[in-house]
């Protein structure tokens, strides 16, 4: 498949990790063009290529810029989504491990477009060695006058910080992970206000993920037409990665045009392990609902998918082949959720409570009939009820259990066990 | 200012009020755990979702302002309804039920919206109910006990702590449904405001050590009440089973405490129960020492006739001197200051005790301080008492008195110390009105029962000069009377006009004659109090307040 990689181009390539090695590949001059532009300019284009964000909600990079205001009475800041702790997303370690300065000099001109003068990077606490990678490439950028006082030379001041999380799902969520900046207890603002207006120590903030920042270098470098290109339709543009993780034969992070089809993305990865039938698969990390097999052509793009039922998310993509419970995978995801909830609002506190507890009882053949629908019902009362998108997360994969794998629930109650084989212990 | 319409109903709100607050104007209650109205909004309780015209999902009723015209609210959509019967459901699936043995049982926001808006079954019967083994009686600090079992999770008394005491000793720790409150380690629920974390506890996770067990609150008589610990006069409910008072709950008012009250303002109803009562009328044989016994008990008639003839035979004798006290209502000061004038005396002082300061915090103004320990200095100076009490405390102005009349029995640290006693029983006649049967009324050779706060009606002038009327919650015991009718009969002894008083009377007639007063009348004193005109000269009182003000200016 003729795809040239955009993101991920210099990984494999050792010499990316010094400052001098990327300029050397043609790095920062996606800064130093932008630094030239007005900073509205900036957003126009990012406007324009319809870069959408990678985090999981997929809502317009350039519009989330749009939204900070103007004017210097306040400071602004950048914080960078570097929180990757969905189960199956691993794409922004890659980039973070492989290709620091690209994620630097994204992050530069976003400050330039919407003129903050500080970034946080905030990093999983787990990515002890993307955290190093950061910090020694960050040093190295201050150290070439890239970042600093004066950015290459415009005279625009950029400090960067790399803030390590100290290991909690929910400082991904962006008001979450401000709190947690900020030293307090991490857990999701009342919104609105929107971190835009009042994020970060109560200035006006933008929040990014890694990947969505790393798109916007090319971005400028090469013109939004030229990003346009890549993708299914103008709302799905723009080179995607792919965490493929499961019974696949060669799992890793893919980088595709987005909108390749899950096939594609399966016969890119040496296909199902061992040769065995698929018969599901998540297409966008553990709040993703749950696609079957006949959904195989699936389009993996942010609106293709959400028609199918399902979401993009962070596209980490799980294969299961035909050995897999659907009962016991999605108790596993739902004591994630459990585990991971703040605790802070009533629906999702107690309810992912109590669809773990029940699923793990299914799962232990001790269900009763109407559990599906008490499931349904539980999923109902969180759903758009919950304080963040948390509790919509967890709701995701058990609706999709219910609705899509009642046969499985109900051989589990039927035969009063587990009817697939253990491949390990479920209380792990 | 903009309009909502919640549940057809339009109502005009300022602009950023919240819907729950909105629906109380039109008379729609929206059911919340988490929203206090003093307390920061965090919306996480989402009992208050409600329904509003082109909004996608329902939306928390705390967090949503009313911004402009044309919000359309429903709460009692089938999708509301819905939503509520989730939350109450979530709410009780690992809330025990333990009711019979909690204490917030009758009072619980659990109970009340669970009736209102939960179901009458439970889906939850497989599973096991999350428990917090060990942590059932936890003493956070010395009035509050810990129940994690009971909690839900409203974080109401971390917030109160950060945000309103500003001591920030709870926190909410763990996450999920593990999540619970303590203290932080090594620290203390200790703070002045601390069992107000009872009072915002909306479960029985949370329960006064004073008031636990203690009882049934569906057995307690309520009446509005003012709290007499210190001159603030924090607005309370007293509330008491048949005249044994039970617990002092704090009473909104705006201008005075807002919804706090203090710790030692809760723990002062004790002093009923601690000092023994005195319940007869109780004349001292003469030569008696007044170690028990000599005493006769007599009639108010035969006690009265006494008081009135000694203070007639007391000219040639000896002064005649009045001990005023803080603890008196403004009637009961009045009646006193006119026994003053007739008896001609200018000696009529009221010693209040200074305690350590006491601060009640309130919204956007500066928080109502005190130190004064009694509720009624100021009042019972306006109504025409006042002057140093020091001569007849600590000198041996007594000795010159031919009659010494004590005004209560209880009205400082003085009438229970040795020393103070001796001195004014120097006297040659001492008359000491009042509740309790303290060393003085024990010296007293007319000691009249009288009915303390609980038992009477009244009004008491705070440190901010606002006038308050408290309710008689329970009848005195005995041959108690309340002082206003004891007065008024000794007073009539002098002279016409007095008989039948009732505290209403004498505060009408006292607003008539003092200009502080003027304008106002018992019927209509406002529920948060009436603010005193005592502005410029008009007053020659030692006033702290005014002191401290002069000091701040100069």
């Amino acid at each position: 498949m003729a795809f040239e990689r955009v993101l991920t181009r210099n990984v494999g390539k050792p010499e990316a990790l010094t400052y001098k090695g990327y300029r050397q590949l043609g790095g920062y001059e996606g800064l130093a063009k932008a630094l030239k532009m007005e900073p509205d300019a900036i957003i126009d284009e990012v406007k324009k290529s319809g870069l959408r964000g990678r985090g999981g909600a997929g809502f317009s990079a350039g519009l989330k810029w749009s939204f900070i205001p103007k004017g210097k009475d306040k400071p602004k800041y950048l914080v960078c989504n570097a929180d990757e702790s969905e189960p199956g997303t691993f794409k922004d370690r890659l980039l973070m491990e492989f290709d620091p300065h690209q994620l630097i000099e994204g992050c530069a001109i976003c400050c330039w477009a919407v003129q903050a003068n500080t970034t946080y990077i905030y990093i999983r606490g787990e990515y002890t060695k993307a955290a190093a990678i950061l910090e020694q490439a960050i040093k190295e950028a201050y150290d070439a006058g890239v970042l600093g006082d004066s950015v290459m030379g415009s005279g625009f001041k950029l400090n960067m910080y790399v803030h390590r999380g100290a290991g909690a799902y929910i400082c991904g969520e962006e008001t979450g992970m401000l709190e947690s900046l900020e030293g307090k207890r991490g857990q999701p603002r009342v919104k609105p206000p929107f971190p835009a207006v009042v994020g970060a120590f109560g200035a006006p903030t933008v929040i990014n993920n890694v990947e969505t920042l790393c798109n916007v270098p090319h971005i400028i470098e090469r013109g939004a037409d030229w990003f346009k290109a890549i993708g299914t339709d103008e709302k799905n543009t723009g080179p995607k990665l792919y965490a493929i993780s499961g019974h696949v034969e060669r799992p890793g992070t893919y980088e595709y045009p987005i909108g390749i089809t899950f096939r594609e993305m399966l016969e890119g990865c040496g296909g199902m392990l061992k040769g065995r039938p698929l018969k599901a698969f998540i297409p966008g990390g553990a709040s993703a609902p749950i696609l079957k097999a006949d959904q195989i052509d699936i389009k993996m793009d942010f609106d293709t998918v959400a028609k199918a039922g399902s979401m993009l998310g962070s596209a980490a993509v799980i294969v299961m082949d035909d050995t897999t419970c659907m009962v016991r995978s999605v108790a596993r995801l739902a004591k994630f959720f459990n585990h991971e909830s703040c605790g802070q609002c009533t629906p999702c506190r107690e309810g992912t409570n109590w669809m773990e507890l029940m699923l793990k009882r299914i799962e232990h053949g001790e269900g009763t009939e109407r559990d599906g629908q008490v499931l349904l019902s539980i999923c109902g009362h969180i759903g758009g009820n919950s304080l963040c998108a948390l509790g919509d997360a967890a709701i995701g994969p058990v609706q999709s259990l219910v609705k899509g794998f009642q046969d499985e629930i109900d051989r589990h109650i039927r035969e009063k066990a587990c009817p697939f084989p253990h491949r390990r212990y479920f209380e792990n | 200012m903009p309009k909502v319409t919640i549940n057809g109903r339009t109502v005009e709100v300022e602009a950023g009020t919240n819907l729950v607050d909105a629906a109380i104007k039109v008379g729609v209650q929206i059911p919340h755990y988490c929203y206090h109205p003093r307390l920061s909004v965090v919306g996480q309780c989402r009992m208050c979702l409600v329904k509003i015209d082109g909004m996608p999902k329902l939306q928390a009723g705390c967090s949503t302002q009313v911004m402009k015209d044309g919000m359309v609210v429903h709460t009692d959509v089938p999708e509301v309804e819905e939503a509520q019967r989730g939350m109450m459901e979530f709410f009780l699936i690992n809330h025990p039920l333990d009711c019979p043995i909690c204490d917030q049982a009758g009072e619980c926001g659990l109970q009340d919206y669970s009736f209102k808006h939960g179901v009458a079954y439970s889906r939850f019967q497989y599973e096991d109910k999350r428990t917090y083994p060990g942590r059932e009686r936890i003493p956070l600090g010395a009035n509050v006990l810990l129940n994690m079992n009971r909690c839900i999770q409203c974080t109401r008394c971390v917030r109160f702590t950060e945000e309103v005491a500003g001591t920030g000793e709870l926190g909410f720790f763990n996450r999920g449904a593990r999540a619970e409150i303590g203290t932080f380690p090594g620290k203390e629920l200790n703070n002045p405001l601390a069992t107000c974390v009872v009072d915002v506890c909306p479960v029985g996770a949370l329960t006064s050590t004073r008031f636990r067990f203690a009882e049934r609150v569906w057995y307690l008589d309520k009446k509005p009440s003012i709290c007499t610990g210190c001159e603030v006069g924090c607005n309370i409910t007293m509330e008491h089973r048949r005249g044994d008072i039970k617990r002092y709950k704090p009473r909104f008012n705006v201008e005075v405490n807002d919804y706090w009250m203090c710790d030692y303002g809760r723990s002062t109803f004790e002093r009923y129960k601690l000092t023994p009562r005195l319940t007869a009328p109780r004349l001292r044989a003469a030569g008696s020492n007044g170690n028990g016994h000599g005493y006769t008990f007599t009639s108010w008639q035969t006690a009265l006739d006494t008081v009135h003839r000694r203070i007639q035979e007391a000219e040639g004798q000896g002064e005649i001197a009045i001990l005023g006290s803080g603890f008196l209502t403004c009637e009961e000061a009045y009646l006193f200051a006119k026994l003053a004038e007739g008896a001609g005396t200018a000696q009529r002082p009221v010693p209040v005790d200074l305690g350590p300061e006491w601060k009640i915090p309130r919204h956007q103004r500066p928080p109502i301080k005190g130190r004064e320990q009694a509720p009624n200095r100021r009042g019972a100076e306006l109504a025409g008492l006042g002057g140093s009490a020091e001569d007849l405390l600590l000198g041996d102005a007594a000795s010159r008195c031919a009659v010494l009349i004590v005004a209560d029995s209880d009205f400082g640290q003085a009438a229970y110390s040795a020393e103070a006693v001796a001195k004014l029983r120097q006297a040659k006649f001492l008359v000491v009105f009042g509740w309790a049967d303290s060393p003085l009324a024990q010296a007293a050779d007319v000691a009249l029962p009288v009915a303390h706060h609980g038992e009477k009606d009244g009004t008491f002038v705070n440190v901010e000069y606002r006038v308050q009327r408290f309710e008689r919650a329970f009848p005195p015991p005995g041959q108690t009377r309340p002082a206003v009718e004891a007065l008024g009969d000794l007073l009539s002894r002098f002279e016409e006009g007095w008989s039948n008083l009732t505290p209403g009377k004498v505060f009408d007639r006292l607003a008539g004659e003092i200009p502080a007063f003027a304008g106002l009348h018992w019927h209509d004193l406002p529920a948060t109090g009436a603010a005193l005109n005592v502005s410029g000269a008009a007053h020659n009182l030692s006033d702290q307040a005014a002191e401290a003000a002069s000091e701040a200016s100069s």
